[in-house]
């Protein structure tokens, strides 16, 4: 299997050379033996974060298991509401963005610069999407409707009893979700900037790359379990 | 010295070197394992197939349930979408986010999360589903779906200055029919020569119009938006087929 050790040997643009920010200047801190010591610290703390993430979402997952089981007509009522078409939109979207910053990772680890930018150009792009899927097909038009959450809502055609309380689930369940996209956003735009303008990431320095990346798949995790239980359990 | 230098030792060493036996070497690098992009593409190609799969498996059940009048009990939907997020959430796990090619630490700390994730829906379950035993035992009311007796807040405080809902109170109903009450009376405040019953009328055509059930559209009366209209129920010289569910909202659950 191909390893970084096969990265292109691109040598760094001229005025980049002596750069302190350039990934090939990089150095492990004064306290870490190596440069991969320090890589599976950071990576193991991120999976660490990455758990405490889970558990965050598992109390919104738990509360829907919770509340379907006390009113399941409720429930079935709330899904009618959403169409499968957006959810489904929305979950090939952050599938591929998936896809394309995990090559951005591999482009890193290779020295393939251009790609690298390529790469999360088009993750942040589909984030975009992602968001505007939510607010214009979504979000808006059904808080206009009076589908709130809470003591918001005010939809006259409740079938159901228990009608706010499913809302008040979706908008937590997709609205957390909606945050960490744009905060992975955030993360992943932070990365493009730095190999921009620094080329700051290559085979021994792509760590901030790869942890972006992870949370950026946790986003596509979350979304993977949300879509079918909001858009098609019934 | 160059990265390719550090590269071609690396190389020759194979990751362990005698004379540096305990890495100390800052530069020591053991180069990190490149996916290929044949396998991300496969791993992505899947992913979508998987998401098609589900959405067509959702609608394969709407269309049984149309066509044939076939429907699955409510638990083949529930573990059919949420064994195919799992698949998916392994694929992602293992190429995405290469717990495949990392060290098993990283594979643990996850499967232990999960773990205590078990716990806490396996405890609310099992608390939930058993309570009618309790219940049962003490011989209290039961309402299918709960009483739907929702909010009485206290009066909000003068010096909040959050644009707070007017409707804190709903008068011991939940939201959802206080909210109903309330457009009755508007709309027939509105509308002084219609009574309660073309309100009703008025709300079933519009409440079950996302949630109509596929077998009533080839149905005439519910067409028309009459198939929740109490007037065009069956009688005993007129038999009008309904399908779907029966609603704790329903006004006149007699005339069932």
């Amino acid at each position: 299997m191909q390893t970084t050790l096969d990265a292109y040997d691109t040598p760094a643009p001229p005025h980049l050379r002596d750069h302190p920010k350039h990934w090939r200047n990089r150095r492990a801190g004064h306290h870490w033996r190596n440069h991969d010591e320090e890589f599976d610290a950071a990576k193991f703390g991120m999976w660490l974060f990455l758990t405490t993430e889970v558990l965050l979402f598992a109390g919104i997952f738990c509360g829907y298991a919770v509340f379907r089981f006390l009113y399941p007509e409720s429930w079935t009522a709330g899904s009618q509401h959403l169409d499968w078409w957006f959810g489904g939109a929305n979950t090939i979207i952050l599938l591929i963005s998936s896809w394309t910053v995990a090559n951005a990772v591999r482009c890193a680890q290779l020295n393939n610069q251009k790609w690298l930018k390529i790469n999360l150009i088009v993750t942040l792009l589909c984030a975009a999407a992602f968001v505007i899927i939510k607010l214009q097909w979504e979000y808006i038009p059904k808080i206009n409707e009076g589908k709130a959450p809470g003591t918001f809502f005010s939809y006259e055609f409740a079938q159901t009893t228990h009608e706010q309380l499913w809302w008040s689930l979706y908008y937590m369940g997709t609205g957390i979700h909606a945050l960490h996209v744009l905060i992975g956003g955030s993360l992943l735009g932070w990365v493009l900037y730095r190999s921009w303008k620094y080329e700051a990431y290559g085979p021994t320095e792509y760590t901030m790359v790869e942890n972006s990346a992870l949370y950026w798949h946790l986003v596509d995790l979350v979304w993977i379990f949300l879509f079918p239980l909001l858009y098609l359990i019934h | 010295m160059s990265h390719a230098a550090h590269a071609n030792n690396a190389h020759e060493d194979l990751g362990w070197n005698p004379e540096d036996p305990h890495g100390i070497n800052p530069h020591a690098h053991h180069g990190h394992i490149v996916v290929g992009w044949k396998l991300q593409l496969s791993v992505l190609l899947a992913l979508i197939f998987l998401t098609v799969l589900t959405v067509g498996f959702y609608n394969a059940e709407q269309w049984a349930e149309t066509a044939f009048g076939i429907t699955l009990p409510g638990w083949v939907n529930i573990v059919g979408a949420m064994t195919i997020a799992t698949i998916k959430a392994t694929l992602v796990c293992m190429y995405f986010m290469q717990l495949r090619y990392d060290k098993a630490l990283n594979t643990f700390a996850l499967l232990f999360c999960l773990f205590a994730v078990g716990l806490f829906l396996f405890f609310s379950i099992i608390d939930l589903s058993t309570r009618g035993w309790v219940t049962e035992f003490k011989q209290g009311e039961i309402v299918a779906g709960g009483t739907g007796v929702g909010l009485d807040s206290p009066p909000i405080d003068a010096s909040f200055n959050a644009r707070v809902s007017p409707r804190i109170t709903t008068a011991g109903v939940s939201i959802a029919t206080y909210r109903r009450n309330q457009e009755m009376q508007s709309w027939l405040e509105a509308r002084p020569d219609k009574e309660e019953k073309d309100f009703w009328k008025y709300f079933y055509a519009k409440a079950y119009k996302p949630s109509r059930h596929p077998g009533d559209e080839q149905n005439y009366f519910s067409q028309l938006g009459f198939d929740r209209d109490p007037d065009a129920l069956s009688t005993p010289n007129r038999s009008v087929p309904r399908y779907g569910r029966t609603d704790a909202l329903d006004p006149n659950p007699s005339s069932d």
